[in-house]
């Protein structure tokens, strides 16, 4: 990551270079030690079987300019830090479920909690990030997993993605890989990546 | 205990395919979702319900709350409540049955739209444990309700057509906003209780159905989204969308139930309590209905 004021974070699947091994979903699901039936990250084909246009991509929260999430949120429980991570408060959420809604990706997740089946509060990527407990605590390692990103590491995700397709970083270092990776192919146009515009906007 | 109740309440379909079935939200059917939103040529219910949900709702909410009972205040100061002799002879309007199904849903009402603005506030109170603790009542509250609501439905079906009266009380508004006892055209339901009536019953049963889906959240019940044509991610962002303009209306008409029995017609609130009307106020606001039972030489 350059050090440059305006890093903004941003995530980026590389659609040609994803194999859907979803090393990506295992990975953070065991760095966080996500209950079972959470899952962050989820590796999905689209177009499947169509030949020539299969791909598969990996799917988590955005963390999005604009976050619809943060907008629609009753009780306020989201936070955008400078960086652009989107993160939130599970002490403050009420499990609502209005962030789902909301959400382009279907990020938010609700696990069950107690007899009745009631929503708990919201679990989502938190980019490696943590929460706003105190950070390494181990009050954030239970409640949002690891805090790679203060301890200066990629988050895990990308940090074990066998064919770099996954990146994640400052938007604009993101993009020189993208942009040096399309010419030393010599082929094909430099699209926005899926799900980028909805993320990122235009 | 309290489970088996929910399960009796028609919720049993909700709830057993919630726990059994693959995920409608975050299995396959994700893809799909991510697809469709915001396509062109949808219903792109995503984004509306995050515009209205982030610009309008609570605003609404908030203008019900503070504008309806402001009007009332007005009405009283200006105008001043309607008060009837309480020493007249009484006329029986509730049996025993209209009065336990009426104080049930009084009393879940009582405690959904409190909670319910309190959720929707949520920020104001800081979220966490104690907007939680009101969701869940919110939730509790509509299982007495819906326990109520059908019968409460049906028993007064009949009182609660339509009938020409109900035009003539519109036109004057009621004779709330005169002064003078005059008889106005009204049966044992007037057309502004007739209107609570048929928002309280009908409406009650979209809020319950929208909250029931919102709750349960990921269950599969493809008839549901056979019929409305809708994803079940869909599905949850119109019942919100339902669950809020439904409950303007409602939460309205409520705070307007409670002036009228309350403030509005002194004293009138004993007559669900113990069954009586008094004579005279039958008799001027409901007129029809007192002739009526005066050709049957019931009074």
């Amino acid at each position: 990551m350059s050090v440059n004021e305006m890093a903004r974070m941003k995530f980026y699947c590389d659609d040609d270079r994803c194999i859907d091994c979803n090393g990506c979903s295992v990975a953070c699901a065991e760095a966080h030690e996500l209950p079972t039936g959470i899952t962050r990250r989820k590796v999905i084909t689209l177009n499947e079987g169509i030949e020539g246009k299969e791909v598969s991509t990996s799917v988590a929260c955005m963390h999005c300019t604009d976050a619809p999430c943060e907008q629609v949120c009753p009780v306020d429980c989201f936070y955008i830090r400078e960086d652009g991570i989107v993160l939130h408060d599970k002490k403050t959420c009420i499990g609502c479920g209005y962030c789902l809604y909301a959400c382009p990706f279907g990020a938010p997740q609700f696990p069950r909690d107690g007899a009745f089946g009631t929503k708990g509060a919201m679990d989502k990527c938190t980019m490696c990030a943590g929460g706003p407990e105190e950070t390494n605590s181990i009050e954030e390692r239970e409640l949002y997993g690891q805090n790679r990103i203060a301890e200066g590491k990629v988050p895990m995700c990308a940090a074990m993605c066998s064919t770099k397709a996954l990146l994640v970083g400052d938007a604009q270092e993101v993009s020189k890989i993208y942009r040096a990776r399309i010419a030393a192919k010599g082929k094909g146009v430099q699209s926005a990546p899926y799900g980028w515009s909805k993320a990122y906007g235009a | 205990m309290k489970k088996y109740i929910l399960l009796l309440l028609g919720s049993f379909l909700l709830a057993s395919v919630a726990y059994a079935a693959d995920s409608q939200i975050w299995g396959e059917m994700r893809v799909e979702n991510i697809l469709a939103y915001g396509k062109e040529g949808s219903l792109k219910l995503g984004s509306l319900f995050t515009m209205l949900q982030s610009n309008y709702f609570a605003k609404i909410f908030l203008a019900i709350l503070v504008g309806v009972p402001s009007v009332f205040l007005l009405h009283y100061l200006v105008i001043g409540p309607k008060v009837f002799s309480h020493d007249g002879k009484k006329i029986y309007a509730f049996n025993i049955f209209h009065r336990i199904v009426h104080q049930i849903a009084a009393i879940s009402f009582i405690v959904l739209v409190p909670t319910g603005f309190i959720m929707t506030f949520g920020s104001t109170f800081g979220g966490g444990e104690f907007v939680r603790m009101m969701k869940d009542l919110h939730g509790l509250a509509t299982v007495t309700f819906a326990i109520v609501v059908i019968p409460m439905f049906l028993m007064w079906l009949k009182n609660m057509l339509p009938t020409f009266d109900d035009i003539k009380w519109m036109m004057i508004v009621g004779g709330y906003l005169s002064k003078v006892k005059r008889p106005v055209p009204a049966g044992k339901f007037n057309a502004g209780q007739k209107a609570w009536y048929w928002f309280a019953t009908l409406g009650g049963m979209v809020m319950i159905l929208t909250g029931a889906i919102m709750y349960f959240m990921d269950f599969n019940i493809p008839m549901i989204n056979e019929v409305t044509g809708l994803s079940q991610i869909d599905l949850l962002r119109a019942s919100a969308i339902l669950h809020a303009v439904v409950g303007f209306v409602i939460v309205a008409l409520f705070f307007t139930h409670i002036y009228m029995a309350v403030f509005a017609i002194k004293g009138a609130i004993h007559s669900i309590i113990t069954g009586y009307k008094e004579e005279e106020e039958v008799k001027i606001l409901h007129s029809s209905w007192y002739k009526k039972l005066k050709k049957e030489g019931k009074v």
